[in-house]
């Protein structure tokens, strides 16, 4: 991965970071989780894989080291949903409206192993009001993001005008 | 479904980085949030946080504009409601001065050390939360404002918001009281008892073990002497549900929550327990002071006793 490809990727992860926990903290229906978003769309890059679940793993990682809930917690989740979406990302391919649903289902999966895995270790600051609403929430969110913005995100990384032009 | 290609290494490094995933949990888990891994939360909030109150200065502006648009509609009833709020608070101002004044009085002729029971508030802003799942709120102000670990919160109405859980520098997380992992000893009329968060539910429910009167939709619940993390007399919320005492003299109801956390924008956070310089200097005073002593329990319930003690 060359210099410029990781300052791309780290600042697109930092700007995730940084409107997920102030500008979409205080909306309430359209809740993205934007790091895991930005993870799931790396693996439509032409990034190796390997370094995909890294950058997945770390981003989880920094987002618990935020929160207050058990550390490690997301990212197990964040790197299982990026091996996810390797294995499935031919599935992306079709378009953008099925980029964005393959998005919002990976999404959907990383939610509900988050509350599964976060019961678990006992994590009640996941289990607040509204939980189940956010299941579906934010997979619905990611959906709209993944299907607008999917393909300029991997144009961006593998500086590629032609990537995801879907014939 | 899944497709693998051969020879591709992503099945071994997943597995590797879940290995290490989980040692971090059990580690995190084990310390109870100390040691290593609070230094690296206290690191990461430090390096972040900048940039997040330069978003949150950009973006809270904005969220407001849009937030008056959509309420523009209900916006003339609100400002009579809040216009009614405000005449009904300064009456309640008023009648405080009184019983200020009278308690002034009071202590002069008691000889008590009403500095003693002063707590001092830091006012902080909310600038975001982790994710849109994780309830806990990240505020403006941290270690250099004098906030720590384990310090109360409650809203601009006095209401109990939760308490600070990590804290670097120029930033600290508060978790909410209807998510937090512990339970508040609160008192309803004269009854004790614990309200315990509830999963995908804002209200909290209430065991009061040894109940001798039933309670009543519409009584309010504030934080008891017997609690360890919070002072006491201040409102928690209000029982949602009327109950009565069960043969075995418990008792169990719904409690909701004053405090809304989602829709906070300002946080105050109190120096409690106090200044343990100020705690020392009182009992080097030889003035008569009232003291408070708290113990707790093994099985984690804990008591709080009050004296008033005399010299001499």
């Amino acid at each position: 991965m060359r210099v410029r490809t990781v300052l791309i990727v780290g600042v697109l992860l930092l700007l995730a970071l940084v409107v997920q926990t102030t500008l979409f903290s205080q909306t309430a229906v359209f809740v993205p989780d934007l790091v895991m978003l930005v993870v799931i769309l790396l693996a439509l890059t032409r990034l190796r894989p390997e370094l995909v679940l890294g950058v997945a793993f770390l981003s989880g990682l920094v987002v618990d080291l935020l929160g207050s809930s058990v550390l490690g917690l997301r990212a197990i989740v964040f790197t299982v949903v990026g091996y996810l979406a390797l294995r499935t990302r031919e599935r992306a391919d079709l378009g953008r409206i099925a980029t964005g649903l393959w998005a919002g289902l990976l999404t959907l999966a990383g939610m509900v192993l988050l509350v599964l895995v976060g019961t678990l270790f006992g994590q009640t600051v996941l289990l607040g009001e509204g939980v189940i609403d956010l299941l579906l929430l934010v997979p619905l969110a990611n959906a709209v993001l993944a299907w607008i913005f999917g393909p300029v995100v991997v144009r961006l990384v593998d500086r590629d005008a032609t990537a995801f032009r879907y014939a | 479904m899944l497709n693998r290609q051969p020879g591709d290494r992503t099945l071994p490094t997943l597995v590797t980085l879940l290995v290490i995933g989980l040692l971090l949990m059990t580690f995190d888990v084990r310390s109870e949030g100390a040691g290593v891994t609070a230094v690296l939360r206290t690191g990461t909030q430090t390096i972040i946080s900048p940039l997040q109150k330069a978003a949150a200065f950009v973006v809270n502006p904005v969220v407001d504009l849009v937030d008056s648009l959509s309420n523009v509609a209900t916006l003339r009833e609100r400002n009579l409601d809040l216009e009614q709020q405000l005449n009904e608070a300064e009456a309640e101002v008023i009648a405080m001065q009184d019983a200020l004044a009278r308690l002034e009085v009071l202590e002069q002729m008691y000889r008590l050390d009403a500095t003693a029971t002063s707590i001092g508030r830091t006012v902080a802003q909310i600038i975001g939360r982790p994710d849109p799942i994780d309830q806990t709120l990240i505020i403006d102000k941290g270690s250099s404002s004098g906030i720590a670990p384990g310090q109360p919160v409650i809203d601009s109405n006095g209401y109990v918001v939760g308490s600070v859980q990590n804290v670097t520098g120029g930033s600290a997380t508060v978790v909410p009281i209807a998510v937090g992992p512990d339970g508040v000893a609160v008192t309803v009329e004269d009854q004790r008892g614990v309200a315990f968060p509830q999963v995908n539910s804002r209200a909290m429910r209430l065991d009061i073990l040894e109940a001798d009167a039933p309670v009543i939709a519409g009584q309010r619940v504030v934080t008891s002497s017997a609690s360890i993390r919070f002072p006491a007399g201040y409102p928690v919320g209000v029982i949602a549900a009327d109950a009565a005492p069960s043969n075995d003299g418990s008792l169990t109801t719904t409690v909701e929550p004053l405090s809304e956390p989602d829709s906070l924008r300002v946080v105050i956070v109190l120096a409690w327990p106090p200044d343990p310089v100020t705690a020392v200097s009182t009992e080097d005073d030889p003035e008569p002071s009232t003291t408070t002593s708290t113990s707790t329990t093994l099985d984690g319930s804990s008591t709080t006793s009050s004296t008033i003690a005399e010299d001499g």
